[in-house]
C-alpha cells in the first residue's frame, strides 16, 4: 500500500473582502493523492484549477480546511517556513515566467540547490544528471532567451525535479507548446513518474497532454465533479477525456 | 493611426513615463539651478573670495553637460526599452518601419520637451527655495542673485532641445536597425559587454592615467592655474567612467566565475542582477561617482571656506576676547563661557593717553601670535618672553612682541580709545596719573564659534563703551569677533555658492539613483515573484537587495570620496589648511548617503518583492 503524499481535507477559498462581493473559488474539496501517483487537473476556464494548484503549492493561503503534504500540515506554517518547505518539498512549472532571464540554464537549474545550501561540489553532477535526464545537457551556458520554447520547458522541468522534490506541480507546462514539443515533454514528465517514482499533479486544458496521467479530477466552480482512472491504452483514456469534457459542454448546448 | 495607438499606450503605460519625467525633469531642473549661478556674473564677481570664479564656473558648465550627456542617453535609452517590445508588435502586424522609427524620434523628443518646460519650472521653484534658505542661515544678502535668470533659461532650452534631438535620432536609429523579432525579445537579452582581461588592463590602465594626471594638475593649480581646472575637468570625467566601462563588467564576471560563491544561496541571482544591464549600470555609477565628487566638493569647499573664517579671524589673535571695562552685565556673561584661560590687566585711561600696568602683564604674561611674513606656517599661539626693563614704553617703541600684545590681545587701538596714546608703565608712573583705574579682562575660549551669540552681546557693550570713549560709534572695535563678522560677510558669497551647488548636485544624484531603480523595478518585481514561487524565503530576496544595492552606493562613493579629497587641494592657495575638519562635510555626507541608501532600499523593496498573503 502507498502512502499518500498529498492529503486535502474539506479545502475551502474565499476571494474578496469580508461583507463585500465574496466568490468562492474552491468549495470543499477533498482528496488524496498517492506516492508516485500522476493525478490530473482538468476544468473549464475559471473552474478554480489554478487557484487549487496555488493553494496546494502553499503560494496562496487557504480559507478553510487543510492541506497535508508528505505527512506536514502546510496550512498551519509561518511565511519563511513554507518558502524553505517550497524549496525542498515542491518542484514547479508553470506556463510562463519559468526561467529568470538573467541567468544560464545552468544557473537556472541549480538555483534550488543553491537555495538549500547544497556545496558547490555536489550542484553540478546534480545538474548534469538531470539535464541529461531532461535532454538539455548542450544548452546549459545558454541564456533562456536563446534557446526554444521547448528547451525552455525541459530546463524549467530540470530545476523543477534537480532537488528531488517530494511533488511536483505543473500548471499547463504545455500550454505555450505545439503538439510534438507538448508530447515531449509530457512523455518526460511520464517516464519521470514511472522511472523515478516522482509524485505529479498536472493542470491542463489540453486532453491529449492529460491522456499521460494515471488519474484525473474534473473540477467545476470550484467543486469536484468527477474522477476517472487510465486502466487501459493512452488512446482511450484520451477518448474518455474527451467524452467527460463534452459533458461539461452538452448542458450549455440544451 | 500609429500616432493614436501611441497615444493610448502612452496613457496605459502612464507611470513608467512618470518615472522617465521625473528623472529628465531633475537632470534639468538642476541644469538650470546651476546656470542661474553660472551665467549671473554680476552676483559672482560681487560675492565670490575666488577671482577667476566665472572662469570655474564656466568649467563647472562643462562638467556638468558631460554627465547630463551621459545620463539623458541612459535614461532615453529606458525609454527605447520600454517601448520596442511594442513597436516590434505593430510591425509584425504590418506596419512599415519608417513609421515605427518616425513614432519613437516623435515620442523620445515629445517627452523630452515635456520635462524641459516642467523642469525650467521647477527649477526656478528649488533655485528660490534653497536660495532663500541657505541666505537665510547665513546671514547673507544674496544681493544680485535671480532665480529666475532669463539667459539661464535660454542656455537650458538649447542644450536640451540639441539634447533631445540627438538622443530621439538615436533611439530611433536603434529602432531602424532591428528586426522585427529583435524588437519583440528586445527586453530579455542580455547587453553584452565584453570584459576580456587584456582589455580590461588597457582600460583601467588608461583610467588611472587619465585620473593622476587629473589629480597631478588639481594638486598644482597654483602653476598650472586655468589651464590645470581645464584639464583637471576632462582628464578626470573620462577617467571616472572609463574606470567603471572597464572595470566593473571584469569584476563582477570574476566574480561570477568563482563558483562557490556564485553558488551559494541566491548569490548567482544578485550577480545576474548586477550584469544584466551592465551597460547602462557602468553609466549610472559613472554619472553618480561624478556628482558625489560635485556635490560633495562643492559642499566642502564651501565648509571649508566657513571654517577658514574663523582661522582667518583668529589669525592674529591668540585669545578670543578682550572686554574692556567689563559691566556686571558682561561679567556675568564671561563667567558662563568656558575658557581655557582667563586673565585681566589694570591699566588708567585719561583725556590724552591709555597706560597699561607694567607689573599686571609681566606676572601673567599674555599669550601672543607670532606673525612672520616670511614663514608659509600658520602664526602659533605663544606665551610673551620678551622683557620689560624700562619704566615706561609708548606704543611706537615697545618691543614686537608686547606691541602684538597690546594692538591685538588686549584690543588697545584706534577703534577704542581714539587718538589716545597707549602706553605700558610701571606701579609708580601708574599711581602718579589721574585717570580713572579700569581693567580689560582677555580670554581664550575653548571653542570660539560655539561662545558666538554671547560674544555678539559682549561687542555691543564694547561698542557703546567705544563710544563714550571716543565720541563716535565705531564700525568695528578691532576685535576677533568683529574681524570674523568681516571675514564671514566677504566669504559667505562663497559659502553660499559651495551649499548651494553641493545641494543641487546631490539631489541629482539622488534622483539619478531613483531612476535607475524605478526604471528596472518592473522587470526586477516579475523576477523577484519567480524566485518567491520557487521557494526563496522573503528574507533572503531582501539580504539580495541589501547587496545588490549595496554595490550600487558604494562604489561611485568611494571613487567621488577619493576625488573631492584630492581636489581640495586646489583650494590650498586661498584656504588657510583646507582639510581642517573635512570629516563634518564628508560625515553629514555619509550620513545622508546612508539613510538615502536605507530609503531606496526600502521602497525598491516595497515595488518589487511579491506580497506576503
Ligand atoms: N486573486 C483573485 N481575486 C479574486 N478572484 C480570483 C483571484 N484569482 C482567481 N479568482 C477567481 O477564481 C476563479 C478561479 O480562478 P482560477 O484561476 O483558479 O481558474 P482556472 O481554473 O485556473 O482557469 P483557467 O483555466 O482559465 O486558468 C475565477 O473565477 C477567478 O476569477
Ligand atoms: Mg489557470
Amino acid at each position: 500500500m502507498k502512502q499518500p503524499v498529498l492529503q486535502v481535507n474539506n479545502l475551502h477559498k474565499t476571494y474578496g473582502k469580508k461583507g463585500e462581493n465574496l466568490f468562492s473559488a474552491l468549495n470543499h474539496v477533498s482528496f488524496d493523492m498517492n506516492q508516485g501517483e500522476f493525478v490530473g487537473i482538468m476544468g473549464p476556464s475559471g473552474a478554480g484549477k489554478t487557484t487549487l494548484l496555488n493553494v496546494i503549492s502553499t503560494l496562496d493561503k487557504a480559507s478553510e480546511g487543510t492541506i497535508q503534504i508528505a505527512g506536514t500540515n502546510i496550512t498551519e506554517m509561518k511565511q519563511g517556513q513554507l518558502a524553505d518547505f517550497r524549496s525542498k518539498q515542491l518542484g514547479f512549472i508553470f506556463q510562463d515566467f519559468n526561467l529568470l532571464e538573467n541567468l544560464t540554464i545552468y544557473e537556472n537549474i541549480a538555483l534550488p540547490l543553491s537555495l538549500q545550501g547544497v556545496s558547490t561540489k555536489k550542484i553540478k553532477p546534480a545538474v548534469s544528471k538531470v539535464a541529461v535526464k531532461l535532454g538539455i545537457e548542450g544548452i546549459l551556458e545558454k541564456y533562456p532567451v536563446t534557446i526554444s520554447g521547448g528547451q525552455k520547458q525541459r530546463a524549467a522541468a530540470a530545476r523543477a525535479l534537480v532537488h528531488e522534490p517530494a511533488m511536483i506541480l505543473a500548471d499547463e507546462p504545455t500550454g505555450a507548446l505545439d503538439s510534438k514539443n507538448a508530447n515531449s515533454l509530457m512523455e518526460t514528465i511520464a517516464q519521470l513518474n514511472e522511472n523515478h517514482d516522482v509524485s505529479i499533479m498536472l493542470v491542463t486544458h489540453d486532453p491529449l497532454s492529460a491522456s499521460y496521467c494515471r488519474r484525473i479530477m474534473f473540477i467545476q466552480d470550484g467543486k469536484l465533479y468527477k474522477e476517472i482512472h487510465r486502466d487501459g491504452s493512452r488512446m482511450a483514456f484520451h477518448q474518455e477525456i474527451l467524452n467527460v469534457l463534452a459533458e461539461f459542454a452538452a448542458p450549455e448546448m440544451e | 493611426m500609429l500616432f493614436k495607438l501611441s497615444r493610448a499606450s502612452m496613457r496605459k503605460s502612464f507611470k513608467d513615463y512618470l518615472v522617465l519625467l521625473f528623472g529628465l525633469t531633475m537632470s534639468i531642473a538642476i541644469f538650470y539651478m546651476f546656470q542661474t549661478l553660472a551665467q549671473n556674473k554680476v552676483f559672482l564677481e560681487s560675492n565670490a573670495m575666488i577671482g577667476s570664479i566665472v572662469f570655474i564656473f564656466h568649467v563647472g558648465t562643462f562638467i556638468l553637460a558631460a554627465i547630463t550627456i551621459f545620463y539623458i542617453f541612459y535614461a532615453t535609452s529606458f525609454m527605447l526599452s520600454m517601448r520596442q517590445k511594442e513597436l516590434g508588435m505593430y510591425m509584425m502586424l504590418g506596419a512599415k518601419k519608417h513609421k515605427v522609427t518616425q513614432l519613437m524620434f516623435f515620442e523620445t523628443f515629445f517627452i523630452g520637451i515635456i520635462s524641459l518646460a516642467a523642469g525650467i519650472v521647477i527649477g526656478i521653484g528649488m533655485s528660490k527655495g534653497i536660495a532663500g534658505l541657505f541666505m537665510w542661515q547665513l546671514d547673507f544678502s544674496g544681493e544680485g542673485f535671480e532665480a529666475f535668470y532669463l539667459s539661464s533659461m535660454i542656455t537650458t532650452v538649447i542644450f536640451y532641445v540639441i539634447l533631445f534631438f540627438l538622443t530621439s535620432i538615436v533611439n530611433a536609429a536603434k529602432i531602424a536597425g532591428k528586426s522585427v523579432l529583435d524588437l519583440l525579445h528586445a527586453d530579455r537579452k542580455q547587453d553584452t559587454v565584453k570584459a576580456k582581461g587584456s582589455w580590461t588592463i588597457v582600460g583601467v590602465l588608461f583610467a588611472i592615467l587619465l585620473i593622476g594626471v587629473g589629480y597631478y594638475a588639481m594638486i598644482n593649480i597654483a602653476k598650472l592655474m586655468q589651464f590645470g581646472v581645464i584639464i583637471a575637468a576632462i582628464t578626470i570625467t573620462l577617467g571616472t567612467y572609463l574606470i567603471f566601462i572597464s572595470l566593473l563588467p571584469y569584476v563582477v564576471k570574476k566574480l561570477k566565475g568563482i563558483r562557490t560563491l556564485n553558488e551559494k544561496g541566491i548569490n548567482s541571482f544578485t550577480l545576474a542582477q548586477l550584469r544584466f544591464r551592465m551597460m547602462n549600470l557602468t553609466r549610472v555609477l559613472g554619472t553618480v561617482a561624478m556628482l558625489v565628487a560635485l556635490g560633495l566638493g562643492a559642499m566642502t569647499a564651501g565648509i571649508a571656506f566657513y571654517h577658514n573664517v574663523e582661522k582667518q579671524a583668529g589669525m592674529i589673535y591668540a585669545n578670543d576676547l578682550a572686554i574692556h571695562q567689563p559691566s556686571d552685565a558682561d561679567k556675568q556673561i564671561i563667567e558662563q563661557l568656558n575658557t581655557e584661560e582667563e586673565n585681566f590687566y589694570h591699566y588708567k585711561v585719561d583725556d590724552d593717553g591709555v597706560y597699561f600696568l607694567k607689573n599686571d602683564l609681566i606676572d601673567h604674561p599674555p599669550l601672543f601670535k607670532a606673525f612672520n611674513p616670511e614663514s608659509m606656517e600658520l602664526p602659533k599661539s605663544e606665551r610673551v618672553t620678551e622683557p620689560l626693563s624700562k619704566d615706561k614704553y609708548v606704543l611706537g617703541d615697545m618691543p614686537d612682541e608686547w606691541f602684538s600684545v597690546v594692538n591685538n590681545e588686549l584690543n588697545a587701538g584706534y577703534y577704542m580709545f581714539g587718538d589716545r596714546e597707549i602706553s605700558i608703565v610701571d606701579q609708580e608712573n601708574f599711581e602718579k596719573i589721574k585717570g580713572s583705574k579700569e581693567i580689560v579682562v582677555v580670554a581664550k575660549l575653548d571653542d570660539f564659534t560655539a561662545a558666538l551669540p554671547q560674544l555678539e552681546k559682549l561687542e555691543a557693550g564694547q561698542l557703546t563703551l567705544a563710544e563714550s570713549l571716543t565720541g563716535e560709534t565705531p564700525e568695528i572695535t578691532g576685535s576677533k569677533y568683529s574681524n570674523y563678522l568681516a571675514f564671514k560677510g566677504i566669504a559667505s558669497g562663497t559659502i553660499f555658492m559651495g551649499l548651494f551647488l553641493g545641494i543641487a548636485f546631490l539631489m541629482m544624484m539622488a534622483s539619478v539613483l531613483m531612476f535607475k531603480l524605478l526604471s528596472s523595478a518592473n522587470a526586477d518585481a516579475q523576477r523577484y515573484s519567480m524566485l518567491r514561487k520557487i521557494g526563496v524565503r522573503k528574507s533572503l530576496l531582501a539580504k539580495s537587495i541589501y547587496r545588490e544595492l549595496f554595490l550600487l552606493f558604494l562604489f561611485p562613493a568611494l571613487v567621488g570620496l577619493v576625488h573631492v579629497i584630492v581636489g581640495m587641494q586646489m583650494f590650498s592657495f586661498i584656504i588657510i589648511e583646507p582639510y581642517t575638519k573635512i570629516w563634518i562635510p564628508v560625515g553629514i555626507f555619509l550620513l545622508i548617503y546612508g539613510v538615502y541608501y536605507i530609503l531606496t532600499v526600502q521602497m525598491y523593496k516595497r515595488i518589487v518583492l511579491p506580497k506576503e498573503i
